[in-house]
């Protein structure tokens, strides 16, 4: 069993993102280390979405953007053996739709773990109360307003700078770049 | 199949005497062609265009089950984590480490092995390592003996344990026409002449190795493809990575298909002409490229391509599919291009009368510019070769570089392929070529139909003899390996990388040699690990091929 002796693609790691059910496996597998978080009864929903932010994102960055190369030999001699997975992904091309979905799911993430790590009622039933004080102020901007300003600075330092560490690998620009030299080789 | 259209073993049988058999048993099968027609009724009638088709033309891809897609990438997934785990340990010393390092002296150099290359020979392939290059001790017909192998340490080293598993019923050779016996006319003639000839030739076709046995095979092999002229080469694979560079070189254009076999892109890459890739069998993508290849011309100079090659194979090992030859000459002819047909598994195996793709669908030999096939498949022997028109095959003499650096073929093998071809044509005084090609066709049908009837996702032709069944998983790829050698039947599985990563497959390769009773008991087998394993997840909604939407893009290597 060896690389392209039934199809004619050189490097099969260019496609792999883009087969059926990658992106819908990634969504389950992220739903899933959400989930287990969740239940560990030590963390409570603030403190859940940003493990699962840092994690998730650690792991993006591990596997997309330190491992380098292929894990199978290619017929090209190896010219994707300094690539990382994320330069390797549909031969360079920028922008294409596997990009732009591994672009955008880490920001979703990071934004809903931000909305929810703020100090706002984290049950049902604290929502409800908070909605029935908030009806007496006859002012429903206030209630947004109420909402996004009680953001917990620690956990947003946290999620946005995790969140950097693998979308700033991302941009176009820093294709093929190594700063100081980092896992050039 | 509609009722009442033609086809190669459908059609009513006229015995003797001129009556027709209706529904009758016969060699074992009912023939019955409205029985058929309601098994198979999925017709494509976008391919009866025009009358292009004198056939119907049924190939189907089922699309993968989400859930099967998403639980192999669990599965992928699982066994990735496992495999960093596993070098983890094996990199402290932990575990013991089998595979090849280099020694503790020569650490601080820069590393000879790439060791991340190797991540998934060492951590997927040695697992089931045991279901290839299992060793066989008996001429591989339709039953073959297997040496037993036996390992101790997961598959790092085998040991014999002296045991032969005799009659493993053989669904894994290319023996599509049955030749690959060690007994018969083929054989009495391969060894006279190796007693006349001796074993080899020792010099390449242009220096003294061209006998006159090999211009006796060649002007057999041109009347028996239809052609003016033609060349055999000793090695299949070489003919097509050595003759590609010696007609199309830079400034060329070669049109090459998305499943094309190695052999092709090797030799689409040593020649140096530009290569695109359009989408497996999809007309509409191979147009589009030819329109924008004609119209744009090369890139950046903006001249006019020096030749447009266009490269498919007959059978597609892999998928199982036929290529659409009669809508690719009309492209061919409406565009002015050539075209390059690799006939490695349908020749001999395709066409009332075994002489290809182009036999199976009634065309003209003359619109095939190049006609390349090998002997390994159904001939039984070992080589390949080109046939075309005398002046291309004149060049080739001289100019390719098979001729000019490789030996020639060896002279039992040309005999067992004038005999084996002889014997297909009927040249020999007997119907046993007839009788072989129609029982290979009514193998193909017979055990296609049942194989969908249970269930299977199965890819491809209906009339293509080699049947890919769909595992998806990985695991299931060693287990089905297993369970079917444990019930005495040797199939050939094959996954990522070899194909794209949710679609590992086991691959049947059927012969004529394969009797209805193997047949059944193979079909039984199967049946019960099917069930064993889950593997039935035909939801028998096909998607016909032309539907597979070809506008999503893929991107190509370029060549700097």
């Amino acid at each position: 069993m060896n690389v392209g002796v039934a199809h004619s693609e050189v490097n099969p790691n260019t496609r792999v993102m883009n087969s059926r059910g990658m992106w819908l496996t990634y969504a389950l597998g992220v739903g899933l280390l959400h989930i287990v978080l969740l239940s560990i009864p030590f963390f409570s929903v603030p403190v859940a979405w940003t493990l699962t932010n840092i994690i998730h994102n650690l792991g993006m960055y591990v596997f997309l953007h330190a491992v380098k190369g292929t894990p199978f030999e290619t017929p090209d001699q190896g010219k994707a053996r300094l690539l990382t997975h994320w330069e390797q992904l549909d031969y360079g091309v920028q922008f294409t739709s596997s990009r732009k979905f591994f672009t955008i799911s880490p920001i979703i993430l990071v934004a809903s773990g931000v909305l929810n790590s703020s100090k706002r009622p984290s049950t049902m039933h604290q929502l409800v109360l908070e909605q029935r004080r908030m009806k007496n102020t006859k002012d429903t901007r206030y209630f947004l307003a109420s909402f996004y300003t009680k953001y917990d600075p620690t956990h947003f330092i946290l999620n946005t700078a995790s969140l950097l560490s693998v979308l700033i690998p991302k941009m176009p620009q820093l294709h093929g770049v190594r700063i100081f030299g980092i896992n050039k080789y | 199949m509609r009722p009442g259209s033609e086809g190669c073993c459908c059609r009513r049988p006229m015995r003797a005497n001129g009556c027709v058999a209706n529904g009758e048993v016969l060699n074992g099968y009912v023939r019955n062609s409205a029985a058929a027609a309601a098994a198979a009724g999925q017709i494509h009638h976008i391919t009866e265009n025009g009358g292009l088709y004198k056939r119907p033309f049924n190939e189907a891809f089922e699309e993968t089950p989400m859930l099967v897609a998403v639980l192999t990438y669990v599965g992928y997934g699982v066994l990735t984590l496992f495999g960093y785990l596993r070098d983890f340990l094996r990199h402290w010393r932990i575990e013991k480490c089998h595979h090849a390092t280099e020694r503790e002296e020569q650490k601080d150099f820069v590393s000879l092995y790439q060791d991340f290359e190797n991540f998934y020979t060492r951590n997927l392939y040695m697992r089931i390592r045991d279901n290839w290059n299992r060793p066989i001790c008996s001429v591989p017909g339709a039953k073959v003996d297997i040496m037993e192998r036996q390992s101790h340490d997961y598959n790092w080293s085998f040991k014999y344990t002296g045991n032969i598993i005799k009659g493993v019923i053989n669904m894994g050779s290319y023996n599509y026409l049955g030749f690959a016996q060690n007994t018969g006319s083929c054989q009495e003639a391969a060894a006279k002449v190796l007693k006349e000839y001796g074993a080899g030739v020792c010099s390449t076709r242009q220096e003294i190795g061209n006998l006159d046995k090999h211009e006796e095979l060649e002007k057999l092999l041109a009347t028996f493809l239809g052609v003016e002229a033609s060349m055999a080469y000793g090695m299949g694979f070489a003919t097509n990575s050595m003759n590609i560079p010696a007609l199309v070189g830079k400034g060329c254009l070669i049109l090459s298909d998305e499943l094309n076999h190695a052999s092709l892109v090797l030799g689409a890459r040593l020649s140096g002409a530009t290569i695109r890739i359009f989408k497996h069998n999809n007309m509409q993508s191979l147009e589009k490229l030819l329109k924008d290849a004609i119209v744009y011309g090369q890139p950046r100079t903006r001249r006019p391509w020096k030749k447009i090659l266009i490269l498919v194979e007959g059978i597609y090992s892999m998928e199982g599919s036929i290529v659409r030859l009669p809508e690719v000459i009309a492209l061919k002819t409406k565009y002015k291009a050539y075209l390059y047909l690799d006939e490695a598994h349908s020749i001999g195996a395709l066409g009332p009368t075994g002489r290809g793709v182009v036999d199976y669908f009634g065309l003209n030999p003359e619109d095939v510019d190049i006609m390349m096939g090998t002997f390994t498949k159904s001939f039984g022997a070992a080589g390949g070769y080109i046939g075309g028109k005398k002046e291309l095959i004149d060049y080739l003499r001289t100019h390719s570089h098979s001729a000019v650096y490789a030996t020639s073929l060896s002279p039992p093998v040309v005999e067992q392929i004038i005999t084996s071809m002889k014997c297909i044509m009927g040249l020999d005084g007997t119907s046993l070529g007839k009788e072989r090609i129609q029982q290979l066709a009514e193998n193909t049908r017979y055990f296609r139909r049942r194989l969908k009837e249970m269930g299977f996702i199965i890819y491809g032709n209906e009339d293509s003899p080699v049947v890919p069944l769909m595992l998806y998983m990985p695991a299931k790829i060693g287990a089905f390996g297993r369970e079917m050698l444990k019930r005495n039947i040797g199939v050939v599985v094959v996954g990522f990388p070899a194909t794209p990563i949710i679609e590992s497959r086991a691959r049947f390769c059927l012969s004529a040699a394969h009797t209805k009773e193997i047949l059944d008991t193979t079909l039984k087998e199967i049946d019960e690990v099917g069930d064993l394993l889950q593997l039935k997840y035909s939801r028998h909604r096909l998607v016909p091929l032309l539907d597979r939407p070809f506008d999503e893009t893929t991107y190509e290597e370029t060549e700097d």
